[in-house]
């Protein structure tokens, strides 16, 4: 056979062809996106080493023999398998196509070998290098993987020309292998880097499209359904899914019915009516996604045979304790495909919602506590209170009757009052009136030794406040206050507007107030957290003490109030 | 007779008890107390047979005022209470009885029939560690102060009575006897008419005949008498 340098370099050149066919098709699938990073994880390692080595094996078979050696491209895959993977990769990579060379024999079989592990060591140290510059994006410049195998080839022929013996015999295949080594090589691993680096542009292009649509829909949908998952609100949500995703028409429903539908053939998929699709029941019998594509899985719209609608994705909407409150559902018409994007997009959507779903729950149930705690609250204070009234009641009916007859009429305004909701709003004339029947019994009770002073213009008696804040103050100035002190107790309740505020005081003469006492913190602080709720921050019960001299406790509203 | 103390916070209670008592010859009420700081006083006074103690009382409670009384000279205790929640707590106490509020003729009846039948002085079982004083009554001249452990410094008696001395140096005088504060406190006796917080002795100096006296931080000299010492060197870990 005649062997010239320009027919060798031909040939060469189509083995890399053959090469970068094989690596064309690889980068197509999974096992090639660990290489479109330069990676530090141990799996990824190790996946760069395996490619790395087939490629360098692959470039030594498909060589071609030179009388006793072979002319080839294994410093492709070694140089790079260094480039991306680091020193020990490149090290591992150029072992063991330097083994195979080795094993295949011939007078170069050393030498040969010995180039291959070198040019992997080549590889890794450029790696390093740019790793400790900050330049990770530079490892996968065509340019500087062509120009290093270029260099690492000429390496190779000054080894040859070192080791392998007859010198005579080595420099002339030298002379002939040189040129064509070089250009294929070079090439070669300059376009095996182009395939790289537009597989990485791909994906990386798909994440970010990706990411921005789901960015979208979180940011639009945020907070919808945490205010109740309903028809109303479902209806926005599946709007803004539809508007952000593209696809053909969006449903939402819950276990029964279709809460909303908005796209193609929403003139006969009707929110409201019950669902009909064997596909979402599927979905929310088995908490399972549901995928018919309209080729391989048949979809057929469950309502009309004439629906445009060609290929439906169902995914469940997952509540607490994984169970299923309803789906959410993508449809295609039968002329468009269902793209990847949207088939996990809508996966992420039915997360988001879910959770969604569930805060609006828990929020929910946090209200329904408060009410809770307020009801518990009345329910441990009464029974109290009570025993001490009607005890009041019972010392003073043979004296003196027609003050018992008022007491009982005072205690009967009192429980009437306290069957008013807790959020309900009152005005302060009618928190007055509470007031005002509690601290008839109280001081009955007490005589002497509890005088009250209640100062407010009537002017201010419509102003709106949450029913059960004042008593619950007095209640405890009393409680807490004066009935623990030895000396007679005063209790001084008083109101004034302050700019667009009305501030109520309570002052009592004990002074004993302390920041947490058990049992007397719950009542403030559930009186202030519900003029917050109703308010705003800027309002609710502040205190003042001065220990055995007084306690005031301070309630701002404002006068007009805008209660929500 | 039997003499009877009414000890509750509410006029209108104490009347209406008094009103249910009146129907009772032999029972004579020797006194009203509207707080048991007031009736720890009356008390050791007047001595009577049986005291109507409310529980829920302003800063000292009915409970609580038990432990600040004589367990020898005791009299029979009646809880009364609005509330049976505290029942279980009262006869732990060894009440004599508890009356519900507002009080029943018949159930009134039954607990005094039953004190006629037995007027032995009240057995109040004392327990090691039970019944501990957090704070000591102490009169002033126109308030009630109640002294927290930590702040006394010694106790000392003499004929007008038992002072509590604190640690800023105010000497107050309280009702309650040195043996029931050496009893129910952690305050040492060291002298017939002394106890000593230990925690504020600064040094003991050794004099002639086995005496000794104590030197406080503040600088106060306490006495220390030959039949308390032992006890006092075992307690300080002197050998």
């Amino acid at each position: 056979m005649q062997i010239d340098p320009v027919g060798l370099s031909l040939v060469l050149l189509q083995q890399m062809c053959v090469y970068l066919v094989v690596a064309y098709l690889l980068s197509r699938t999974k096992i090639f996106i660990p290489l479109t990073h330069a990676t530090i994880r141990p799996p990824h390692k190790l996946a760069c080493y395996v490619i790395f080595s087939l490629f360098c094996i692959m470039g030594t078979i498909l060589g071609m023999p030179v009388v006793h050696a072979i002319a080839n491209t294994p410093a492709i895959g070694a140089v790079l398998g260094g480039l991306l993977g680091g020193p020990l990769v490149g090290l591992a990579v150029g072992i063991t196509g330097g083994l195979h060379r080795y094993s295949l024999g011939g007078a170069f079989a050393l030498a040969a070998g010995l180039d291959i592990v070198i040019q992997g060591i080549l590889g890794g140290l450029m790696h390093r290098h740019l790793i400790r510059q900050g330049r990770t994006r530079a490892l996968f410049d065509p340019l500087k993987a062509g120009a290093l195998t270029f260099a690492g080839v000429l390496l190779e022929l000054l080894i040859d020309l070192a080791v392998a013996k007859p010198f005579d015999q080595t420099l002339e295949i030298v002379r002939l292998i040189a040129v064509p080594e070089l250009i294929a090589n070079s090439l070669g691993a300059a376009l095996f880097m182009g395939i790289l680096i537009d597989r990485r542009a791909l994906i990386e292009r798909q994440s970010s499209l990706f990411s921005a649509k789901a960015l979208a829909i979180a940011a639009r949908a945020d907070g919808v359904l945490r205010r109740g998952f309903n028809q109303e609100n479902s209806m926005t949500v599946a709007r803004i899914i539809y508007e952000e995703t593209g696809v053909g028409a969006v449903a939402i429903t819950d276990r029964e019915k279709i809460l909303a539908f908005i796209g193609i053939g929403d003139d006969h998929h009707l929110p409201g009516t019950p669902i009909s699709s064997l596909n979402t029941l599927e979905a929310i019998a088995h908490n399972e996604v549901t995928y018919a594509d309209g080729n391989e899985v048949s979809y057929q719209c469950s309502i009309s045979p004439t629906c445009p609608l060609g290929a439906s994705l169902v995914i469940p909407l997952v509540g607490e304790d994984s169970d299923v409150i309803g789906t959410i559902k993508l449809y295609e018409p039968k002329t468009k495909l269902f793209s990847t994007i949207n088939r996990t997009l809508g996966e992420g959507i039915a997360k988001l919602l879910s959770s969604q779903i569930l805060a609006g729950r828990y929020e929910q149930q946090k209200a329904l506590l408060a009410q809770a705690e307020i009801k518990l609250l009345h329910a441990q204070v009464n029974p109290h209170f009570l025993f001490n009234a009607l005890n009041t009641i019972a010392a003073v009916t043979c004296d003196e009757p027609e003050k018992a007859r008022d007491l009982i009429g005072d205690l009967s305004t009192f429980f009437r009052m306290n069957l008013k909701r807790p959020s309900e709003i009152a005005s302060l004339a009618e928190e007055i009136e509470h007031v005002n029947a509690y601290l008839q019994i109280e001081r009955a009770r007490f005589s002497d030794s509890l005088t009250v002073d209640i100062d407010i213009p009537d002017s201010l008696g419509r102003v709106r406040l949450p029913a059960f804040t004042l008593q619950p103050v007095v209640e405890n100035a009393i409680k807490h206050g004066t009935s623990q002190q030895l000396r007679p107790g005063h209790v001084a309740i008083s109101a004034r507007e302050d700019g667009d505020e009305l501030v109520i005081d309570v002052q009592d003469n004990a002074g004993l107030y302390e920041p947490k006492p058990a049992g007397q913190g719950l009542g403030m602080s559930l009186v202030d957290r519900r003029i917050r709720n109703c308010f705003g921050p800027s309002y609710g019960v502040t205190v003042a003490s001065d220990r055995d001299v007084f306690t005031r406790i301070m309630i701002r509203v404002p006068l007009e109030a805008a209660s929500k | 007779m039997i003499t009877a103390l009414i000890v509750d916070d509410e006029p209108l209670a104490r009347k209406e008890l008094r009103r249910v008592l009146s129907k009772a010859d032999d029972i004579a009420i020797v006194a009203e107390c509207s707080n048991a700081i007031d009736a720890i006083g009356v008390i050791n006074r007047e001595k009577p047979d049986l005291v109507f103690l409310d529980i829920q009382m302003p800063r000292v409670s009915g409970i609580e005022m038990l432990s600040m009384l004589d367990h020898e000279r005791m009299p029979h205790i009646v809880f009364l209470t609005a509330y049976d929640e505290y029942a279980v707590q009262a006869f732990e106490q060894h009440a004599f009885d508890y009356l519900l509020k507002p009080v029943n003729q018949s159930r009134l009846d039954k607990t005094l029939e039953r004190l006629r039948r037995d007027r032995e002085p009240q057995k109040i079982g004392q327990l090691p560690g039970a019944n501990q004083l957090r704070q000591i009554p102490c009169f002033g001249q126109h308030h009630v102060q109640l002294v927290r452990m930590e702040d006394v410094e010694y106790v000392a008696s003499s004929i007008s009575g038992v002072s509590v001395v604190t640690t800023d140096g105010s000497e107050l005088p309280t009702e309650l006897p040195l043996h029931i504060l050496q009893d129910r406190t952690p305050l040492l006796r060291c002298h017939r008419q002394h106890l000593v917080n230990i925690d504020f002795i600064e040094k003991i100096n050794f004099l002639e005949n086995g005496l000794a006296e104590i030197r406080t931080r503040r600088g106060q000299i306490i006495p220390v008498s030959r039949r308390f010492f032992p006890q006092i060197k075992e307690r300080l870990g002197i050998l």
